[in-house]
């Protein structure tokens, strides 16, 4: 890996930041995590460090927004889970009501690993158009074998390359975000003045649907859906 | 020695008494109160009221107290009168009317005793009425009910005994039950040690009081030296530091007593212990017509009983006095990791500062530290008494429920002449995982964490912050895979490449058709093909049309080899032409066999599936390997 910091270098900065956590002093962890981040060499493991930090320190928004940022970056982990876990535990809000249901496809997206589906896609996708050239070179008596397994390839790609599209359309689509502010109040339209429909805290994942100058559109778990401050929410 | 006091002093008592006599008489300030001995009492106790008048007069009547609440059980009267004569001033005279009620509540409750009234000269006097708490059964105290064991209903004659008892404590310090004897040649002045009683149990307290008797005026005592209590355990009662003198008369002749030091002393060890003289420096006069003089006190002799049979192995002898043993937990309900305080306190009367609370003892699962101590005494009526609490800390190891076993403490009454246990009520400490740990542990466990199981666990309970990582990958933000440089390419390269062949493979085509060679590869591989047709043919029954395929596909081959139409040559200029193109011999003679066989085969013979067969290898092998 090329980047800003040799591994050395980096490997140092991230231990340096552990042991400050260790000591509890939270802002020079925090401090090294994020040098790495920033210059391009976090990864899953920098990002649950620092939320895990964010977490010891009460910092709950960016603890939950780090976690994620961990869980989209390098999938669940024990680890992980449990720290999110107790974040969520001590959050403010509670959401109650019937969830609402997503849509198929982002619910697809979410049921399956991106990058597992789209290697799968790619390497079934290549191997069996390489066995269809084969078969084409091959004489009539012994294309059989080749056939099948050509056959076989298409089978698993083209469902792999759907699913890859629908992760590509989600990903495009679809934007999660963590409350920052500790108190971020929804309103009814995107003015300031505008009247408050609710309040979330800090900690609380929702989704962001459309954008108009510094407000969001936010939608709770439960459809609840409101107009936001923009700096109050920080994407995952 | 020689005589300070004179008798021009008696004189001017006497006259100051008879002076001040009559002075209660036109004194409207009545000093009237009504006191309880115990503000906790059981129904089946009996407890003491007292009411007090000061300076009332002779023909003035108290009106006790009544209510439905209370029965009283027995009542008593007495009357004292005190002269004293201080710093050569008038007389002063007080009479101290006591009425001393036996009472027993009727039901539990907080109950009120009303006030008790006195009327003087018109007017009417009340104290304050008097709060009790009442519970069901007994409570403690010495009862004479349940000394004479006849439940609820007391003895008249026990009662008696207890009242007389009663009355004893309740004037205990007022009547002076020593009768010193004037020394000769000290008869002025002399210092006097004594008991309150010379005859006791092993533990049990005898009260020292040291006095002073005087005729004289004293200027100071400048140094006091108390007997040697060896064989007792002292704790100090009473240490005036300014002289205050009472009147006493001793032998008919009036004295002043002057209390030097009161001491609670309890005998340690049985048999008669004596008591050294105590020895005092004593100052009497004024400024310089004063003088120094020493005196020593008379010995003492203490009967020290041991305690009697029946009673525990090796009981201290600090157990003895009256107690009461009591447990207190702050708390019943507790997380893990989260210590609880058990204060267990025995109170009472006696010893306090030998005697020894009776050990906390737990389920393993509850780890009990150390106790810290602390005392608490006071005298009342020169009785030591008070408390003695051990603070335990109790830090639970594991969830469940946990039960404090009672505590016992087993002690001797003197009073009762008997020993008597102390007992706490068990207590059951109820333990839950701390907040964010496994419900399953404190759920699924507490039927199996009970007392039964009291071997140590080292509890682990999930929860709580998981730690940092300490390996880590570095990597750049992620970007999906559909999303990077290579996808597309990759995924359009295969189409393109087939494409490329397919379209290959027809330019191939169209160029070989435009030579000779070309065409003459393009015939041969459509014999070939024409060949496999035939094979379709060669197990169906138009045995002809088997034959007619063959025999095309090898023309078809032929014609493409040799570069010219076979089809009408003999078989002799075929065989010159195949020749001619190279064709050896083998090949030449499987070319002639088949068409021999196809001639006979599509005119009626040839129908063995054998030769069929046959002539199909045949075809195959004179096409095969002929570029």
């Amino acid at each position: 890996m090329s980047g800003y910091y040799t591994p050395e270098e980096a490997q140092d900065i991230f231990l340096k930041a552990n042991e400050a956590y260790a000591r509890e002093d939270y802002a020079a962890a925090k401090e090294g995590y994020e040098k790495l981040l920033s210059n391009g060499q976090g990864g899953p493991d920098v990002l649950y460090n620092l939320g895990t930090t964010h977490l010891a320190q009460g910092d709950l928004g960016r603890a939950v927004l780090a976690l994620e940022q961990a869980r989209k970056a390098g999938g669940v982990a024990p680890d992980l889970e449990a720290n999110l876990a107790l974040a969520r535990a001590r959050q403010v809000d509670k959401v109650v009501g019937a969830t609402a249901e997503d849509a198929f496809l982002p619910r697809l997206a979410a049921a399956t690993d991106g990058p597992v589906v789209a290697w799968t896609f790619l390497g079934t996708w290549v191997a069996a158009f390489a066995l269809v050239l084969l078969w084409r070179v091959l004489a009539p008596g012994r294309r059989t074998t080749v056939g099948i397994l050509a056959v076989l390839l298409f089978a698993i790609a083209v469902p792999s390359g759907l699913l890859v599209a629908t992760h590509a359309y989600v990903g495009a689509t679809v934007h999660e975000a963590v409350v920052l502010a500790p108190t971020l109040v929804a309103r009814e339209l995107p003015q300031a003045g505008a009247r408050s429909i609710f309040e979330v805290h800090a900690g609380l994942k929702v989704r962001l649907l459309e954008e108009t100058g510094r407000f969001v559109r936010i939608r709770l778990p439960n459809g609840l859906e409101g107009w936001a401050e923009r700096d109050g929410v920080a994407g995952i | 020695m020689r005589r300070t006091g004179s008798a021009l002093g008696v004189v001017f008592a006497v006259f100051a008494l008879l002076a001040t006599a009559p002075a209660w008489a036109a004194s409207d300030d009545l000093d009237f109160y009504q006191t309880v001995d115990r503000e906790e009492v059981g129904t089946e106790d009996t407890f003491r009221l007292t009411v007090v008048v000061v300076d009332a007069p002779s023909n003035a009547q108290v009106k006790v107290p009544e209510s439905d609440d209370f029965a009283i059980l027995s009542s008593s009267r007495s009357s004292q009168r005190s002269i004293s004569l201080s710093g050569g001033g008038p007389a002063v005279i007080q009479d101290v009317t006591r009425q001393v009620l036996t009472m027993q509540a009727k039901r539990p409750g907080r109950l009120k005793i009303p006030p008790s009234e006195i009327t003087v000269r018109g007017k009417t006097y009340r104290t304050q009425p008097v709060e009790l708490t009442v519970r069901a059964g007994r409570v403690g105290g010495p009862p004479a009910s349940a000394q004479s064991g006849r439940g609820r209903q007391p003895d008249p004659f026990s009662s008696l005994q207890s009242q007389m008892q009663q009355m004893e404590e309740a004037f205990g310090d007022m009547m002076e039950p020593d009768r010193p004897t004037i020394p000769r040649g000290d008869s002025d002045l002399f210092l006097r040690a004594s008991l309150d009683r010379d005859t006791v149990y092993v533990g049990e307290q005898v009260t020292l009081s040291l006095y002073i008797y005087s005729r004289v005026d004293l200027s100071s005592v400048d140094a006091v030296t108390m007997p040697k209590l060896e064989g007792f355990w002292t704790e100090e009662v009473e240490s005036p530091t300014q002289l205050s003198g009472e009147q006493r008369v001793v032998d008919g002749i009036p004295y002043r007593a002057y209390l030097l030091r009161r001491r609670a002393i309890f005998p340690v060890k049985s048999g008669t212990l004596a008591i050294t003289p105590a020895e005092a420096d004593i100052t009497t006069g004024f400024l310089f017509a004063g003088h120094r003089v020493h005196r020593v006190s008379n010995p003492l002799k203490v009967k020290v009983k041991p305690l009697p049979p029946g009673g525990p192995k090796d009981l201290p002898n600090a157990h003895v006095g009256s107690w009461r043993l009591s447990m207190d937990v702050s708390q019943t309900q507790v997380e893990l990791g989260q210590p609880v305080t058990v204060k267990v306190t025995l109170e009472g009367v006696g010893n306090v500062k030998n005697v020894t609370p009776p050990t906390l003892k737990g389920p393993a699962a509850l780890k009990i530290y150390e106790p810290t101590t602390s005392d608490k005494v006071s005298q009342q009526r020169h009785r030591v008494q008070g408390r003695r609490v051990m603070e335990y800390l109790v830090m639970p190891q594991r969830t469940g429920s946990f039960t404090l076993p009672p505590l016992e403490f087993t002690y001797f009454d003197p009073r009762a002449r008997k020993y008597e246990v102390a007992r706490t009520d068990p207590v059951t400490l109820t333990v839950e995982a701390g907040a964010g740990g496994a419900s399953s542990l404190s759920a699924g466990t507490s039927q199996g964490s009970t007392d039964a199981a009291n071997e140590q666990k080292n509890v682990l309970t999930a929860g709580g912050l998981r730690p940092v990582r300490y390996q880590a990958k570095f990597a750049a933000p992620g970007v999906p895979v559909w999303q990077r440089g290579f996808f597309v390419p990759v995924l359009l390269a295969p189409l393109g490449l087939l494409l490329g062949v397919a379209l290959l493979g027809g330019v191939r085509g169209r160029m070989a058709l435009r030579t000779e060679a070309g065409r003459g590869r393009q015939q041969a591989k459509a014999a070939r093909k024409r060949l496999a047709d035939a094979e379709k043919l060669q197990s169906g029954s138009n045995v002809g049309a088997f034959y007619g395929e063959v025999e095309k596909a090898l023309h078809g081959f032929l014609e493409a080899r040799l570069g010219m139409p076979v089809v009408g040559l003999t078989r002799e200029a075929l065989a010159e032409r195949l020749t001619a193109s190279g064709a050896d011999a083998e090949r030449r003679g499987k070319v002639l066999f088949v068409l021999e066989a196809c001639d006979f085969g599509r005119y009626g013979g040839g129908g063995d599936p054998a030769e069929r067969q046959k002539v199909m290898d045949a075809a195959a092998a004179a096409m095969e390997g002929w570029a």
